[in-house]
């Protein structure tokens, strides 16, 4: 593989409330299961297992549901809403079960 | 005090909170980790992939690779006229890319001219040499005072001009995404490249200040 950046657009320039947390331009993870939970996503978009736009609307669903009783003190922080997008859209699209019967035997 | 110095370090939410009690992000953690595990056992994501995108996410999409494509252009006078004729060319030289379609434009300064990086209308930003903006960036008060007041604008930021310098504001779009390449400071003759991309930040590539030799 090259040097090419392969960072896309669509995903780095979220806007309003969805927007990624960032500090002075890069990324900020309080925590490794975000930075997992992150890529995770990023990589089943890539593979077209979902559009990100798809997911986007999903975070923007789960960030304003924790912002309802009060909009200041929500009641999870963003990627607690990322990973509660990522569940859904994986229920939705049904892409953790069944597992295939091969996998499930080499398991 | 103005809205910008209490701005400059602030998470972009305030909700990006740190204040998990241990056992809570441990849950989280745990459900991390079950849905990677069952994903990698059906084949849909693999570990390397996984590593390779936090990466490239996390450390290339930052002010970093701004920094090398100025340091390089200091050092090197012909890269640096390849980068003020085609800048899209010239970054991607380096290995920085991911626009879709928007042309860089790379934006002198000189003793005569200060250049400054603005988005009236929304919040164009060069992400791919310089990250995510930042908060102040995005702020209509920012957006639209700049090109009223820039030299009120850049004092606040800590940046007083001689009155003899012109001041231009570039509007980006779209299309078209700014960046300044800033005056290299006297006294660094004896830096080498990669000590001269640590002096480079964010700030500096915008326009609103100058690089200073720490």
């Amino acid at each position: 593989m090259s040097a090419a950046r392969l960072i896309r657009a669509d995903i780095a320039e979220m806007p309003g409330s969805c927007a990624l947390p960032r500090k002075s331009g890069e990324m900020v993870f309080l925590s490794d299961w975000e930075r997992r939970a992150f890529a995770i996503v990023v990589n089943l978009a890539e593979q077209g297992q979902f559009e990100w736009s798809e997911f986007q609307q999903q975070l923007i669903d789960c960030i304003s549901d924790a912002e309802r009783d009060d909009p200041q003190n929500p009641s999870r922080g963003y990627y607690e809403s990322w990973l509660a997008s990522l569940e859904a859209l994986l229920r939705r699209k049904q892409l953790l079960e069944p597992l295939p019967h091969a996998a499930r035997k080499a398991w | 005090m103005s809205e910008h110095d209490h701005d400059h370090q602030a998470p972009a939410r305030p909700y990006h909170r740190s204040d998990r009690p241990a056992e809570h992000d441990k849950t989280l953690a745990d459900r991390v980790a079950r849905i990677e595990s069952l994903l990698i056992a059906k084949g849909l994501v693999d570990k390397g992939a996984l590593d390779r995108l936090i990466e490239i996410y996390e450390q290339d999409l930052g002010p970093m690779n701004g920094a090398k494509v100025v340091a390089r252009a200091w050092v090197d006078p012909a890269y640096k006229q390849r980068l003020l004729n085609n800048a899209t060319a010239a970054i991607a030289e380096l290995g920085f890319g991911g626009l879709q379609g928007e042309h860089m434009i790379v934006v002198e300064n000189t003793p005569q001219i200060h250049n400054v990086i603005v988005c009236t209308l929304c919040s164009c930003y060069p992400w791919p040499v310089l990250g995510l903006p930042p908060t102040w960036y995005k702020d209509a008060a920012y957006r639209s005072r700049v090109v009223i007041d820039p030299r009120g604008v850049l004092t606040e930021f800590g940046t007083q001009l001689d009155d003899t310098v012109e001041v231009r504001v570039w509007d980006s779009s779209a299309e078209i995404r700014y960046l300044v390449l800033p005056e290299r400071p006297a006294g660094t003759a004896h830096l080498n490249e990669d000590r001269l991309a640590q002096l480079i930040d964010r700030d500096c590539m915008i326009g609103v200040k100058k690089v200073r030799v720490s």
